[in-house]
């Protein structure tokens, strides 16, 4: 269980910690669950057992919603699709094929294959490079109506909008089915829950704050979306399968995008990226449901949507977690591991002969318009190259070109020996490139241990199960973590961080993925004097010591005198310069560039 | 007694968690144009969008002629008489010259007169009203910009970097049409430039910004002004 | 012929349905998810002018200023708060066309009506006898977008609304309220919703779910077409093409999916759909 891994209580505004009954609390809950469970049978009626039946299958389909929605930031109204996909699986064989132990076989294959297949596509659709999360949202929105439609025009094989009912089902007690449907639910909330606060787990909430700073780390973000989306639907589909064998009936409603909403309406309510706030209020909605559906079923629908518009303006997080905040509940355990220094994974892969970066007649244009030509650039192992430029010279484009296959319109870029071609960021990442940002381009919401495992994914995999009680990095992330004062900050939320501590993360967060050649986007901006040497000694130590090759925009001319070995100066668009820091300055060209009465190198209006 | 046309008391601002500017204070008599000058990323671009409303103020306050716009969001910085062009803002590619020039105005009717005024200044825009602006050459799409900026009848301009990629035949004519604008209706200039020469001849007075404070100021007639400054954009 | 007056029609109340949530869409950039339950409201305008036994004319402006007036309420109250947050905009705005359609459901039950229309019977065109009513609809949306377009490209209002469209922070540092500008769209924008409501309602019937049906086809319309008028009137034509055609030559089932399916595909292959540049 978690709580057993060494553990320090801090409560994120940073006023006293916890008093330690409070982390027995979610635990404490998780037991009057179990117990209810157990229970149930002796102390609810038949009525209300049934209801709970299918509120526990409908809670095990939020759960899932929660964990696309509260951790990813997938907005998804389909994961009634999936439902309604399990649900008419048993539908369908148990009734032209009836109730036999190989039927059910099949009916659980087919909901799960079925669910796989179409998470699939629907991940195709909608995770792909330059999806805008809305259209993700839009087409989770379009996979409901077009089941629904397909089963409506099913004709007497699907029942169409009566949907299938009275075929055979298992002759089990209502009891047994209680504790089916409540164990069903129990196990995934416990899977869900282990896995979304494993070190693993967090990978989700990175990709919600950040998912271009995951690309850069060398994270495919669309598989991990996909898979993701995979698993909750096949388990979408067990509740659905679950749902129709209980109930006898399967009915296109089951699978529609009105479940679909609702399913939104009690994660919003619960409150979302807690799942116990979705599982409380699935169930707790869906009883007040049952029994008010039949004396004011208006007015209570009513006054769920104004609950719910309520909920979004004014109160995001939920009405769960409020209502509970009293008891202690809803405060994270905050995980500090203790930091050791591993060894690089990469050198053994290492080629020192390739050059890190070698770029040949890249060029960019958009339309008319030359924002680079004829870029030759070569840069090895241990060079630590200043690019510097006036602005409009092209400098990030430059950068963008080095490290997403796509940005260029023509040449070649090799890393470390590798043609990135049209590659996405994640592939260049792998091939050996990190990437540092202007502003500091880090995952808010996690913590400071949590950004540096994340940011160490594609060397060193975190679990999905435990939090590790170490976080292994290699030892120049180690240096500049020391350095700056974070291995005392390790707890603390990345937003909570001053500038110059996140820029300093966000180093150490490129360092832990190991990488060969490090693109630094004006790394001193913003920073105080102190601040600046620092980074100057950890950058001059990357190239010096650990052979890293370095390339950085800057326009901090004294930093850039301080550690480069070479500068390259471009202007228009062009390389008009390369050479050592003392040649470049003395130049007349770079003077005249400079100085702004460059009007003889300008062309023409 | 007369208050300043720009006050600046103690600014500081900057993006998100970072401070870009450091307890900034200065003022500009009415009718003054002052060069900020400095190398990149040392805040000059920054000061003009806070002075504007784009950046919060995480301490001090502006005044305009005495009035307080501290808390002012752009649009009604825009109404108390500050009209901003940079070079990174754009226009509007798909609207016509026209649009583009009339739309800071508050009223449709004056168009036509102010038109008549910056003319002289910018004669290559009268044929060339109904065309997209985005068809433009670039120098011309630089000249509607500060020519937009003109039409407002602001008390105080804000121009940033806008000679930028210019040819120097057109750098000649701007300089000579802020020159012009300065004489004839006393508008109070800030100028960020990397252009020295150019800023110099338009301002009376200069600003070296360095990592977000004032490191220095001068006369920018004064004759050993360039060599100053180059000093400080040392290479 | 039918089959091309049926098209025809079919994109006339396409771009109906679809100008007010193009407004929205194009000025303060989310997708009001209000709007199935505005085009319901719109129906029940309709059917109350036929219960009063009004001019059945008169649903028109009726639905128009309801709606306007429903807008203007919900942009400051729910719409405006949430400026910075557009994901829970959509949501809120989702949230409040449950909200809405209990409200009718409690006010008028579940039944399905029927409204009367302002012209009845059927025209005689090229040979063919065609509903009347369903023909009115094509003057009827050139006369919109004509409207549309005139205000957006000739008035000073339009100038600063295209303005704020293509570049919010340029506008305001010219002096433009955006805020304002917000406001008056998304007004204008409602009350168009709630009077295509009222448009479309006599072509069939009213019930508190009709305009669900719309609301998914209407957004992937609009996130297709991008943010002009003009695009808007190549997006239904193409689409609404495409929808006649599997209606009449696959299977009406499938002909109600035909715009989603294919908005889906084409944004998955060019994500900037029909929009210029």
């Amino acid at each position: 269980m978690v709580n057993a891994h060494a553990t320090t209580e801090l409560e994120r505004d940073g006023s006293n910690p916890q008093p330690k009954t409070a982390k027995r609390r979610l635990p404490f809950l998780g037991l009057i669950g179990l117990v209810l469970l157990l229970v149930g049978p002796w102390l609810f009626d038949t009525y209300l057992l049934n209801i709970l039946v299918k509120a526990y299958f409908l809670a095990i389909v939020a759960v899932t919603v929660d964990v696309l929605w509260g951790y990813t930031g997938y907005l998804t109204f389909g994961q009634s699709a999936f439902f309604g996909i399990g649900a008419y699986a048993a539908g369908l064989v148990f009734t032209h094929g009836g109730l036999t132990p190989g039927n059910v076989f099949l009916a659980l294959g087919i909901a799960v294959v079925a669910s796989v297949a179409v998470a699939w596509l629907v991940g195709w659709l909608s995770f792909y490079r330059e999806a805008s999360p809305f259209f993700a949202t839009v087409i989770s929105l379009v996979l409901p109506i077009v089941f629904v439609q397909l089963l409506l025009s099913g004709g007497t094989w699907t029942g169409s909008s009566s949907g299938l009912t009275g075929y055979e089902t298992f002759d089990l007690s209502i009891e047994a089915w209680y504790w089916i449907a409540g164990s069903t639910l129990a196990v995934v909330s416990l899977l869900a829950w282990v896995v979304v606060r494993s070190d693993g787990g967090r990978l989700l909430a990175a990709i919600r704050d950040n998912e271009s700073r995951c690309s850069y780390l060398g994270i495919d973000t669309a598989k991990v979306k996909t898979i993701l989306l995979v698993v909750t639907a096949v388990v979408a589909g067990i509740a659905g399968f679950g749902y129709g064998s209980f109930s006898g009936v399967a009915a296109p409603e089951l699978g529609g995008f009105v479940l679909g909403t609702e399913l939104i309406i009690w994660v919003a309510l619960g409150g979302r990226g807690t799942l116990w706030g979705p599982l409380i209020g699935a169930v707790l909605i869906n009883v007040i449901t049952a029994y008010l559906g039949s004396s004011m079923p208006f007015a209570w629908q009513l006054i769920l949507g104004a609950a719910f518009v309520l909920v979004i303006v004014l109160l995001p997080q939920g009405l769960v977690p409020v209502l509970l905040r009293p008891f202690g509940l809803g405060q994270y355990a905050v995980h500090e591991p203790a930091l050791v220094s591993r060894p690089l994974k990469m050198q053994s892969n290492a080629i020192p002969e390739m050059p890190a970066l070698v770029m040949d007649g890249v060029a960019k244009h958009y339309g008319h318009l030359k924002v680079l030509e004829g870029i030759d650039l070569k840069a090895n192992a241990g060079e630590l190259l200043g690019l510097i430029g006036p602005n409009g010279a092209g400098k990030t484009t430059l950068m963008r070109c080095m490290s997403d296959g796509a940005e260029r319109s023509s040449g070649t870029v090799s890393l470390c020996g590798n043609d990135i071609r049209k590659l996405p960021p994640d592939q260049c990442a792998k091939f050996g490139l990190g990437r540092k940002f202007q502003n500091a381009n880090i995952f808010e919401t996690l913590t400071v241990a949590e950004c540096l495992r994340i940011a160490g994914t594609i060397r060193e995999r975190p679990s999905l199960v435990r939090q590790a009680a170490t976080l292994a990095l290699p030892q120049y992330a180690l240096d500049v973590v020391s350095t700056t004062g974070l291995d005392k900050k390790l707890g603390v939320a990345a937003k909570d961080l001053s500038h110059g501590e996140q820029q300093a993360l966000e180093l150490a967060m490129v360092l832990a993925q190991e990488p060969r050649l490090i693109l630094l986007d004006e790394p001193t901006a913003g920073l105080t004097k102190t601040e600046r040497t620092q980074i100057g000694h950890v950058l001059s130590s990357l190239a010096h010591k650990y052979k890293l090759c370095c390339l950085l925009v800057e326009h901090d001319l004294d930093f850039v005198e301080e550690i480069a070995t070479r500068i390259v100066v471009l202007h228009q668009g062009k390389i008009v310069m390369e050479g050592s820091f003392a040649d470049v300055v003395n130049s007349e060209l770079v003077k005249t560039i400079y100085a702004g009465s460059s009007h003889a190198m300008q062309d023409p209006v | 007694m007369t208050h300043p046309a720009l006050q600046l008391q103690d600014v500081t601002s900057g993006y998100k968690a970072s401070v870009v500017l450091r307890n900034l204070s200065f003022s500009i008599a009415a009718g003054d144009a002052f060069a900020l000058l400095g190398k990149n990323g040392m805040g000059k671009s920054t000061l003009l969008k806070t002075i504007m409303g784009y950046l919060p103020k995480k301490s001090g306050t502006i005044h305009v002629d005495g009035n307080d716009i501290t808390r002012l969001p752009p649009y009604r910085i825009a109404r108390v008489g500050i009209a901003y062009a940079a070079q990174e803002q754009a226009l509007f590619a798909d609207l016509s010259v026209r649009d583009n020039l009339g739309l800071g105005l508050l009223k449709e009717s004056w168009f036509d007169d102010r038109f008549a005024q910056i003319e002289p200044i910018f004669p290559v825009f009268k044929r060339r009203l109904s065309q997209y602006a985005g068809t433009l050459s670039g120098g011309e799409q630089k000249m509607l910009l500060v020519a937009r900026a003109l039409m407002m009848r602001p008390s105080i301009i804000l121009l940033d970097e806008i000679t930028e990629g210019l040819q120097p035949t057109v750098i000649e004519r701007l300089a000579e049409g802020l020159l012009w604008e300065r004489k004839t209706h006393g508008t109070t200039m800030l100028i960020v430039e990397q252009n020295v020469p150019f800023a110099l001849k338009v301002a009376d007075q200069y600003l070296v910004l360095k990592q977000g404070e004032i490191v220095d100021r001068g006369d920018a007639k004064n004759g050993s002004a360039t060599d100053t400054i180059f000093g400080h954009l040392r290479v | 012929m039918i089959l091309f007056l049926d098209i025809l029609t079919t994109v006339a109340i396409l771009f109906v349905v679809t100008a007010g949530l193009m407004m929205i869409f194009g000025v303060m950039k989310i997708v009001n998810f209000a709007h199935g339950a505005l085009l319901t409201v719109g129906g029940y305008a309709a059917y109350v002018v036929t219960q009063l036994k009004l001019d059945p004319w008169l649903s028109w402006p009726l639905a128009l200023v309801t709606g306007m007036l429903a807008g203007m309420v919900v942009e400051s109250l729910i719409v405006r708060p949430l400026y910075k947050r557009p994901l829970d905009a959509i949501l809120a705005t989702w949230g409040l066309g449950i909200v809405m359609g209990q409200l009718i459901v409690i006010a008028f039950g579940r039944e399905v009506q029927f409204v009367d229309a302002p012209i009845k019977g059927t025209w005689s065109i090229f040979g063919v006898d065609y509903s009347a009513y369903r023909l009115l609809l094509i003057p009827v949306a050139c006369g919109l977008w004509a409207t549309m377009t005139g205000l957006l490209n000739g008035t000073r209002f339009g100038v600063k609304t295209r303005a704020v469209i293509m570049n919010e922070d340029l506008a305001r540092g010219l002096g433009i309220h955006s805020g304002r500008i917000r406001f008056i769209t998304f007004s204008f924008g409602t009350g168009l919703g709630t009077l295509a409501g009222a448009l479309i309602t006599p072509l069939s019937s009213v019930d508190p779910n009709m305009g669900l049906n719309w609301l998914v086809s209407a957004f992937m319309l609009v996130m297709v077409s991008g943010h002009s008028m003009a695009s808007l009137l190549v997006t239904c034509l193409v689409f609404g093409t495409f929808q006649v055609l599997v209606n009449t030559f696959v299977s009406p089932v499938l002909g109600g999916l035909a715009i989603a399916v294919l908005a889906a595909f084409t944004l998955r292959m060019r994500p900037k759909g029909f929009a210029n540049g």
